[in-house]
């Protein structure tokens, strides 16, 4: 029998430019982001142990790598290599990232044949929003270890699209995944939030009691969040919250019922940080196991 | 803030244009964020000179272009006389207002030298030293 794709869990982390430069000064044992950066240990060991085969990575463009003379709604990066975008400061010191073409044009296949018709990018710059959360799960003696496949989702400009679409699109790529001939063992991981604001007299927002909410809901009642319109998310977890809608393609990847094997949440500054770990159950072969029964 | 755009009144004002303001179904409009400033595809195409002028400030060389002589610089931009107001004013709000995005206006700001949770202080009408003074951890901005 030939092989087949499969996915082996998600895992959801915040991004923030900060982020990236306290790693780069060696700041994350200070007190100030060792509560942070400890909250990725399970992370780099849950990668280690489950070795997966590419990374389909979940994040937005903040106008570094796209600007509005052209603004994707989603877009989706098949480069054999990802460069690394100048935010208007520089390069971030990371080498570029390495890029899984065969199955990211499976994902363009398979998920525009699905109606979702993704812009297909051979030059797509990652900025901070790909990098923080990269650099946090791969410390530099192991990076970057598993190819990434990138996808970029609108939350800059309207329209953006709903929380309900990007659960979809999460679903659509389980079916890419599913119908690859090959053994892939694939992660998921989706980025952004939780609460933060970063414009007008409300800047500085955050909402704890709704991060805690949110990462509960994620993992058990996902579908909650996919009733909740942008309106809702803005109205509990800020303007900018409404990045946690990229979470939602990472757990719409996902079976219904999944292990949540770590939970942090840190709120020092602007922004309430989290990381999440679900496992799949059988290794991501729950599904086939149930139907062999 | 009460002065307005000349070429773009705000709608309901005498002389306003009609603009057909698309609209999100993703937003009750009739309950708005307070402090908040969402942008409509229209409001966001009238802020699009705008957000060139400070998307073209990634550039190493335009930012020091603007340090050495703003006005020269915004005037060779095509700037509109509201438009330059905003910049001269560092009214944060007034772009945002305008249909400016806040990565736009983060990035403006960043390049006129004031980082970003200065540029947050003043939106919220504080010194960075009162808003500093409502979060958790100093120094893990």
């Amino acid at each position: 029998m030939s092989g087949k794709g499969r996915i082996v869990g998600g895992l959801g982390s915040s991004h923030a430019p900060s982020i990236a430069v306290a790693l780069n000064t060696g700041k994350d044992q200070t007190a100030q982001w060792k509560p942070l950066f400890d909250g990725y240990q399970p992370m780099i060991r849950w990668l280690e142990e489950k070795k997966p085969d590419v990374i389909v990575l979940i994040a937005n463009d903040h106008a570094n790598t796209f600007f509005f003379d052209k603004y994707p709604c989603f877009a989706l990066g098949v480069a054999p290599v990802h460069e690394i975008a100048d935010e208007g400061w520089g390069r971030w010191p990371f080498e570029p990232v390495p890029g899984h073409p065969e199955f990211a044009w499976q994902l363009a296949h398979s998920l525009v044949d699905d109606e979702f018709d993704i812009a297909v990018c051979q030059e797509m710059p990652l900025d901070h929003g790909f990098l923080t959360p990269l650099a946090c799960t791969f410390p530099p003696e192991r990076r970057w270890q598993v190819p990434v496949v990138p996808i970029v989702v609108n939350v800059l400009q309207p329209p953006i699209p709903s929380a309900r679409r990007c659960f979809k699109l999460g679903q659509a790529i389980r079916r890419a995944v599913e119908a690859y001939p090959k053994d892939l063992r694939v992660a998921m991981f989706g980025t952004g939030g939780l609460s933060h604001q970063l414009s007008g007299e409300r800047y500085g927002f955050n909402n704890n009691e709704w991060d805690h909410q949110f990462l509960q809901l994620v993992e058990t009642d996902p579908e909650r969040i996919a009733r909740m319109t942008h309106q809702e998310l803005m109205e509990m977890g800020g303007a900018d919250g409404v990045e946690i809608i990229m979470w939602m393609v990472m757990r719409g990847a996902l079976s219904n019922v999944v292990a949540c094997k770590h939970r942090n949440y840190y709120h020092p500054m602007v922004t309430g940080f989290a990381q999440m770990i679900l496992e799949e159950p059988n290794d991501g072969l729950g599904r086939l196991a149930q139907a062999a029964e | 803030m009460s002065k307005s755009d000349p070429e773009f009144p705000p709608p309901g004002t005498p002389g306003a244009p009609e603009i057909l303001d698309l609209r999100s179904r993703q937003i009750d409009y009739s309950r708005p964020l307070p402090g908040t400033y969402l942008t409509t595809g229209v409001r966001a195409a009238r802020g699009y000179r705008f957000s060139k002028f400070c998307m073209s400030l990634m550039d190493l060389n335009k930012r020091e272009a603007l340090k050495a002589d703003p006005e020269e610089f915004m005037a060779e931009a095509g700037l509109s006389d509201y438009e330059r107001q905003l910049v001269r004013d560092r009214d944060w709000n007034g772009m945002l207002r305008y249909g400016t995005s806040t990565f736009m206006v983060l990035k403006l700001s960043n390049a006129l030298g004031v980082g970003q949770n200065r540029t947050g202080a003043a939106m919220r009408g504080q010194t960075y030293e009162e808003f500093m003074a409502t979060r958790n951890v100093k120094e893990a901005s």
